[in-house]
């Protein structure tokens, strides 16, 4: 594909030549040079964690980027009661629960499909799957809408789940479908042989054998989910059915906006999502390459 | 647009985009049932609002003694943060998806006319003679709730615009009292850029912050009259005065009496500067006693307000209301007065502590908030023109305010604006 | 690479089991996005205004209108400046990232945690931090420019048009730097030392190895990348939307936004919906040869 050189790339490549001495010293180099860009990379977002812990009154009278005269935990405990949390985190991990794994399935159900069995229009039904992952959601927002209407299914998490679903198929299911073909068709015809059918294979081999692709495609799909404001905004009415980032808009006021409160509401908003990335990212780590394996 | 809009930036936007859709489909002909509805009268009221976490409390606690005296029982849905950019169009969404909610608040003016032009609304007249609002509410405010003759809403809020200074830096400047007329304000401001201070914070993004400055200046150059002809197409602005206003306009950015970078400034950042001492006054309204300078935990005696001299008569300020409709199709319009004549009573208002009521004998507490109790007390009863995005259509607003970005960035000399202007108008006016 | 060899002989479920597996992953995408997306095509032939009960039917009126609105011109540069600095940069950052990552480097795991993490930000927060990074007088950019002596260089980042669209797509690029980063380390780690190994023996030089071993065998991350991108690149809008809001002026207007601004706030929705159908359609012809690579990859 069309990447373009990369322009740094010597830095691990002079390197390689000298033994083993330098090499330890490079790493020492190369580690510090990542330390200094990482700490440019969260500034930022070291800015969001000082508004969070910054009293209302010290961010108004002293502005965002002056150092806090004044730190305080209290922005947690009333961001949780503001942004509504105990009721919009239910609701998001309800979504999140039920969208994801199902996404998931679905999508592996179709990968699979089109990678491993016969299949009469499979490439038409593949180019109509993957053409879905240049339509703009905006432009579905309107009909969806009449449509949940008059199913009576707004105001409701699991109106959602619908559209959520359509959005993430796309790309759910080139990725896993790729990763499918890479499986060796050996064992398959091995399990064939025994007499397994298509269903026994799907769910005892093949899923078993893609844990990374299925985890990988999963996490980026719990973050879409999570995130996810447009269509939320405008299906879900009453405070009791919203999810989280919709719940974050009670922040912000008519005249002022309550910039502290929101800092620490969007810290709790991100928890989940941080730490089931740090469990599972050893997976996606270890994912993927079972494709390359052939390269 | 609006005003507030800003925080709806959240763009989430998004909001908005339900507007339209929906309606669609009412124009199939779906549209649920309504108003005539059969049977007794419901005593269910659904009231939609955008309070935020400030205000919500004290909303329902009223709502639900309104409820023990009428025997109702009253749901509230809120949709904060998204200000009049996303609120409206929420509120659209819901009308046409056939379960609208009895009661709506909403801004007056270009915000709030689409619905009681689409016959959404009810008119109010019966009640207002019922209640007897017309005497009890302010005039002004009556008439920017009042479309094409019809008594649309019942205005609660009417939030006039000034200049918010701070004292210690006018004091640091040497200017002792607020400027008598234009040229004094000018004065005042080279005062204080010489002193190092920038004048006035305002911010660009959205466009309706910074134009704040510039329907200033067109009051100023052209004056009650003209300026009410100019917002309605009944006059061409493609004339003198304005372009007079225009070239003040650029003049006070290239002569640095605005931030740096002006326009591409966030307004809910800029407007505490004054505050935090970084410009000595912003044009704002009263809410910024409390979102400002008391949120701030400053002592509102360290700063004070004045009505932007126009050197015109009448003097005017710029303005705008907030009020309630009540839905077309409400199953119950009888007790959805009631409650909005509760919610007019100067006990309720207070209650509700609205800084700039509508309801005579609801006046802001001088204790609580003097600064605002100074405002309406000098300046309440001037008269005020619509504040210039409620005065035109969101699309014509836009237009408006990319003109001020061009000539502020000068790529548009004034009375090529001025031009620009008169075109974007007579569009609008004459469809 | 990757072969399906041997498509299984139709078994006994026969030719209906694919289908069984393919089904409800087609129902639910056709119902909520295939759909929706063509009956939208239907508004964009109206003069609906997107509140009223009544339309008009009025052909292809709404499309010829698109070239002589100005905005709609800036609106298609901004487009592809848009999608080709936000599908590289990331993607080569990413690569390096991972590259370098990938090497004998101390804290891995929280030096990784460190570039993800912007990546599952709302975008809330994003607008909100990099606004008062770049305000003018007082933000940390420009502080530091002039900390650096580069005084000449601070500019109003975000209230100029010539430098608005660049200041909205750097927290764009630091958004969606992490995932590619991610991919290409995890796809890094599986390449065998062997074909290293082999290579050097045949006297491949470092540079020749990156190009004839790496990359080719970086191809599944290329394509899980590119795909990602085509989904935020050509589609943005709320990036734009919540830090510019399409300004100063229409300067930073995109496609998305304009369509946006038509359709729900000026009560344009039949002008609004053949932007978006425009959008769509050219959206869709850019990504067929990425689709048609994918879809033949696969016989």
């Amino acid at each position: 594909m069309t990447l373009t050189a990369p322009v740094r790339v010597d830095v691990s490549i002079e390197s390689a030549e000298p033994a083993k001495a330098p090499r330890t010293k490079r790493g020492l180099v190369i580690t510090l040079v990542l330390i200094v860009i990482a700490l440019f990379w969260i500034s930022p977002l070291a800015l969001l964690v000082i508004t969070a812990v910054r009293p209302l009154s010290d961010f108004i009278g002293n502005g965002p980027l002056s150092w806090p005269a004044d730190f305080t935990w209290k922005n947690f405990s009333d961001a949780w009661g503001i942004g509504n949390f105990a009721t919009t985190y239910k609701n998001s991990a309800i979504l999140a629960l039920i969208k994801v794994p199902l996404g998931v399935l679905v999508s592996a159900m179709l990968g699979f499909a089109l990678a491993k069995l016969r299949m009469k229009f499979r490439r038409t039904v593949m180019f109509t799957v993957f053409l879905g992952l240049t339509i703009p959601i905006y432009i579905t927002i309107v009909p969806v809408f009449i449509m949940m209407r008059s199913a009576g299914a707004t105001d409701s998490i699991f109106g959602l789940i619908g559209p959520y679903l359509a959005f993430g198929i796309p790309f759910e299911v080139l990725v896993l479908q790729s990763f499918f073909r890479q499986l060796p068709d050996e064992i398959i015809e091995a399990a064939r042989v025994d007499g397994a059918g298509d269903w026994r294979v799907f769910f005892t081999m093949i899923l078993p054998l893609s844990v990374p692709a299925l985890v990988t495609v999963a996490i980026l799909d719990a973050v879409a989910t999570w995130n996810e404001f447009l269509f939320a905004l405008i299906l879900l009415n009453s405070d009791a059915h919203k999810t989280i980032p919709v719940g974050l808009l009670n922040f912000q006021g008519q005249f002022a906006n309550n910039n502290t409160g929101l800092a620490a509401g969007i810290l709790i908003a991100v928890v989940p999502i941080l730490i089931a990335y740090t469990l599972l990212q050893r997976w996606i780590v270890g994912g993927l390459t079972a494709g390359s394996l052939k390269g | 647009m609006s005003t507030f809009s800003r925080r709806g930036f959240l763009g989430l936007t998004s909001a908005a985009a339900l507007g339209a859709g929906l309606s669609a489909c009412t124009g199939g002909g779906t549209s649920t049932s309504s108003g005539g509805a059969t049977g007794a009268a419901s005593n269910d009221l659904r009231v939609f609002t955008y309070e935020g976490d400030e205000t919500i409390g004290l909303f329902k606690a009223q709502l639900k003694k309104f409820d023990q005296q009428a025997g109702t029982t009253t749901t509230v849905e809120s949709l904060p943060g998204s200000g009049a950019a996303v609120y409206p169009d929420k509120l659209r969404t819901q009308l046409l998806g056939g379960k609208g909610p009895d009661i709506w608040r909403i801004w007056g003016g270009q915000i709030g006319s689409p619905f009681a032009k689409a016959k959404q609304v009810l008119d109010l007249a019966p009640y207002y003679q019922k209640y007897g609002w017309d005497s009890s509410i302010n005039k002004q405010a009556i008439e920017g709730m009042t479309f094409e003759g019809m008594k649309a809403g019942l205005p609660l809020l009417s939030l006039g615009l000034g200049a918010w200074y701070n004292k210690s830096l006018f004091a640091k400047a040497g200017v002792s009292a607020p400027p008598k007329s234009y040229a004094e304000l000018e004065e005042v401001n080279d005062k204080l850029v010489a002193v190092g201070v920038t004048p006035c914070g305002l911010g660009g993004k959205y466009g309706w912050d910074i134009m704040r400055l510039f329907e200033y200046l067109l009051e100023h150059t052209a004056g009650p009259e003209l300026h009410d002809k100019l917002l309605t197409g009944d006059e061409s602005w493609d004339r003198p005065e304005v372009v007079e206003a225009f070239t003040l306009f650029k003049k006070w950015q290239d002569k640095k009496w605005l931030p740096q970078g002006a326009l591409g400034l966030d307004p809910s950042d800029v407007e505490p500067w004054y505050v935090q001492g970084k410009t000595a006054y912003t044009i704002v309204g009263p809410w910024t006693e409390a979102a400002a300078i008391l949120s701030a935990k400053k002592s509102p005696s360290g700063f004070g307000n004045f009505e932007l001299p126009t050197d015109k008569t009448p003097a005017r300020h710029s303005g705008f209301v907030e009020g309630y409709m009540i839905n077309a199709k409400a199953s119950n319009p009888d007790k959805a007065a009631e409650l909005l004549d509760f919610l007019a009573k100067p006990e309720t208002q207070k209650a509700l502590q609205i800084t700039a009521s509508t309801v005579k004998g609801a006046e802001p507490d001088p204790k609580s908030l003097p600064l605002s109790a100074e405002w309406a007390q000098k300046y309440g009863s001037n008269p005020f023109y619509t504040i210039q995005d409620q005065a035109f259509p969101k699309k014509q607003a836009d237009q408006y305010f990319s003109v001020q970005s061009d000539l502020l960035q000068g790529s548009v000399k004034p009375d090529a604006a001025a031009k620009k202007m008169q075109e974007i108008v007579s569009a609008w006016a004459k469809s | 690479m990757a072969t399906t060899v041997a498509l299984s002989k139709p078994k006994r479920g026969g030719r209906w089991s694919p289908w069984l597996f393919a089904l409800p992953a087609l129902i639910v995408y056709v119902g909520f996005l295939v759909y929706p997306a063509v009956s939208s095509l239907w508004f964009s032939l109206t003069n609906w205004d997107g509140l009223s009960a009544t339309y008009k039917f009025v052909g292809l009126d709404n499309y010829f209108k698109l070239p002589s609105d100005p905005v709609v011109v800036t609106a298609v540069k901004n487009n592809l400046i848009w999608t080709v600095v936000t599908i590289a940069v990331p993607t080569v950052i990413g690569l390096l990232l991972a590259i370098a990552l990938n090497g004998k480097v101390h804290g891995k795991p929280i030096l990784r945690l460190i570039f993800y993490t912007p990546a599952v930000l709302p975008l809330v927060s994003i607008a909100s931090i990099w606004g008062w990074l770049y305000n003018p007088q007082y933000g940390a950019i420009n502080s530091f420019l002039r900390l650096l002596g580069l005084d000449g260089l601070a500019q109003p980042w975000l209230g100029q048009d010539s430098t608005a669209l660049w200041a909205v797509m750097v927290p764009a690029i630091w958004l969606r730097t992490g995932f590619p980063m991610l991919l290409y380390l995890a796809a890094l780690q599986g390449i065998p030392n062997e074909l290293y190994e082999a290579a050097t023996v045949d006297g491949a030089t470092k540079w020749q190895q990156f190009w004839h071993v790496t990359m080719p065998s970086l191809r599944p991350a290329h394509y899980i990348v590119l795909a990602l991108s085509l989904i935020d690149s050509f589609k943005v809008f709320d990036m734009i939307y919540a830090m510019t809001y399409g300004g100063p002026g229409t300067s930073t207007q995109v496609m998305g936004t304009w369509m946006y601004f038509n359709v729900f706030q000026y009560y344009q929705a039949g002008y609004g919906t053949a932007i978006a159908v425009v959008i769509t359609l050219v959206a869709i012809a850019v990504g067929i040869p990425y689709v048609r690579s994918q879809t033949r990859e696969a016989s």
